[in-house]
């Protein structure tokens, strides 16, 4: 059997591994550097204001075109959310009834007692 | 010609063979990954007390014949999804407390919705918690909870124990919870306040993107991802190896937005001022000083921990208030002490051991 240090799989391996380490901890240090810093949300920061005024701009368009905007789209999204709860209430109560209706046939399953105790209290090992 | 010292001439024929079917097993199992969904995760039997927006309060059912008496309730990250504390049969850390006898809750959160960007610090710590609580008091009948908090979720918890000390929390555990934010040196570079505007990004997208979250935590180790699906490929012929990468993976990538004003929050308060630290972070205007926490904690770090530090966890232990602490270090990263095999053998039993005594 061929040992590790000649197994070119093994080899491979180690080789894929060391390599994700090092250029893992290099780049960390790049990162750590203020500049990085700097560079990256002058980036993030400029995409965000441009994003912020693609939006604007694109909501005039939406309204010339008399297609719905974003933002009515989220005022409607928001009716929705407001109408979904609704439901979830009304159905969770219909489960109570319908689980309270139940329980009046078929009794439910007992809930285990709240008397475990640990082994060093003399309780059983599970 | 002689062959290099430790290679066995011997050998090399079986291991051409074995390689060569292995690469055909790659070709059948690589399409048949594309073509397959993922192993389905989350699936421990379920009941969904409460749904509000973001928050979900699940009840997992026992299964155990005799519970003990304290009910515990998980605090997920808000970053990301409660499964990964629930992954398959077997390798489920829900299924285990559940089989060890522990009635368990969790408090798992769902992507905010645009309208629910306004949502605050104290909306987490002051109402979402709280309300939680009480239900899983009016659940189980039971006064006292033992409150256990994820990553971001044991921040959270931690912030909810300060400010309610007086219970109904009856036992803390934390697994992996920065203290000390200035010594996640990455993330405080990337939130430097001289080149960071936080302002500026919320008032322009509202929630916080999930990419945005994903790619600053794919940063902290820019070449694992590429190496990652090395690895993958070629172990794709190892059944067990590709399920659980599939499980893994589907998680990290299953990023949650972050509510604007809670961002804001965490990146003024904690990343800048570091006011939990300092003994200065207030919620609501209620104080929040970790010292004030008497309860038993146990607080579970990683040793491999590339997202929260040690030096960034360490202080939690040293800050308490509490006279029952222990801090245990255990091999591993920040997903692989609460998950997977690493966790089976040693989180879980230790968490076990502790818990149980505390939880009569």
């Amino acid at each position: 059997m061929a040992n590790k240090s000649n197994d070119p799989v093994a080899i491979w391996q180690t080789m894929i591994g060391e390599m994700e380490k090092g250029f893992n901890s290099f780049a960390n240090q790049a990162m750590e550097s203020p500049e990085f810093s700097k560079v990256v949300n002058q980036v993030g920061g400029v995409t965000a204001g441009a994003q912020k005024q693609l939006g604007e701009m694109m909501e005039k368009y939406l309204v010339g075109m008399n297609l719905p905007s974003r933002a009515q789209m989220v005022g409607m999204a928001e009716r929705l959310q407001s109408i979904e709860t609704q439901l979830n209430e009304i159905k969770a109560l219909l489960q109570q009834n319908n689980a309270a209706a139940r329980g009046a046939l078929y009794p439910a399953a007992p809930k285990p007692p709240r008397t475990k105790r640990p082994p060093s209290a003399g309780g059983e090992p599970t | 010609m002689n062959a290099p010292a430790g290679l066995d001439l011997a050998s090399i024929p079986e291991r051409i063979q074995s390689e060569v079917q292995r690469a055909i097993q790659r070709s059948i199992k690589g399409v048949e990954y594309i073509a397959s969904s993922g192993p389905a995760l989350g699936s421990t039997p379920k009941d969904i007390l409460a749904v509000r927006g973001t928050m979900n309060l699940y009840h997992y059912r026992p299964v155990a014949d005799e519970i003990y008496r304290v009910p515990i309730l998980i605090v997920m990250a808000t970053t990301n999804r409660g499964y990964i504390l629930d992954m398959v049969p077997g390798q489920s850390f829900i299924e285990f407390l559940l089989r060890r006898g522990y009635d368990v809750y969790m408090l798992d959160w769902t992507a905010p919705k645009p309208e629910e960007k306004s949502l605050r610090m104290e909306d987490y710590v002051l109402d979402f918690i709280p309300d939680c609580i009480a239900r899983v008091q009016q659940d189980s009948g039971e006064t006292d909870v033992s409150v256990i908090g994820y990553c971001f979720g044991g921040v959270l918890s931690l912030l909810y124990g300060s400010i309610f000390p007086d219970g109904p929390m009856k036992n803390l555990i934390c697994f992996t919870t920065p203290v000390d934010f200035r010594e996640m040196k990455l993330f405080q570079n990337f939130a430097d306040r001289r080149y960071f505007d936080v302002d500026r990004l919320i008032d322009s997208v509202g929630n916080v993107p999930p990419e945005m979250i994903l790619s600053s935590f794919e940063m902290l180790r820019p070449a694992s991802r590429a190496a990652s699906q090395v690895q993958l490929w070629e172990n794709i012929w190892n059944d067990e190896f590709v399920k659980s990468y599939r499980m893994f993976d589907r998680w990290a990538t299953d990023t949650l937005p972050l509510a604007g004003e809670y961002f804001r929050s965490i990146t003024k308060d904690l990343m800048w001022d570091n006011k939990l630290y300092n003994d200065v972070m207030s919620v609501g205007g209620h104080p929040a000083n970790i010292s004030k926490i008497k309860v038993p904690i146990l607080h579970a770090v990683a040793e491999h921990d590339h997202i929260v530090p040690y030096d960034a966890a360490k202080p939690l232990i040293q800050k308490i208030g509490s006279a029952d602490k222990e801090e245990v270090m255990l091999k591993g990263g920040h997903v692989s002490l609460v998950a997977g095999a690493n966790a089976i053998k040693r989180l879980w039993p230790k968490l076990d051991s502790w818990l149980g005594e505390r939880s009569t």
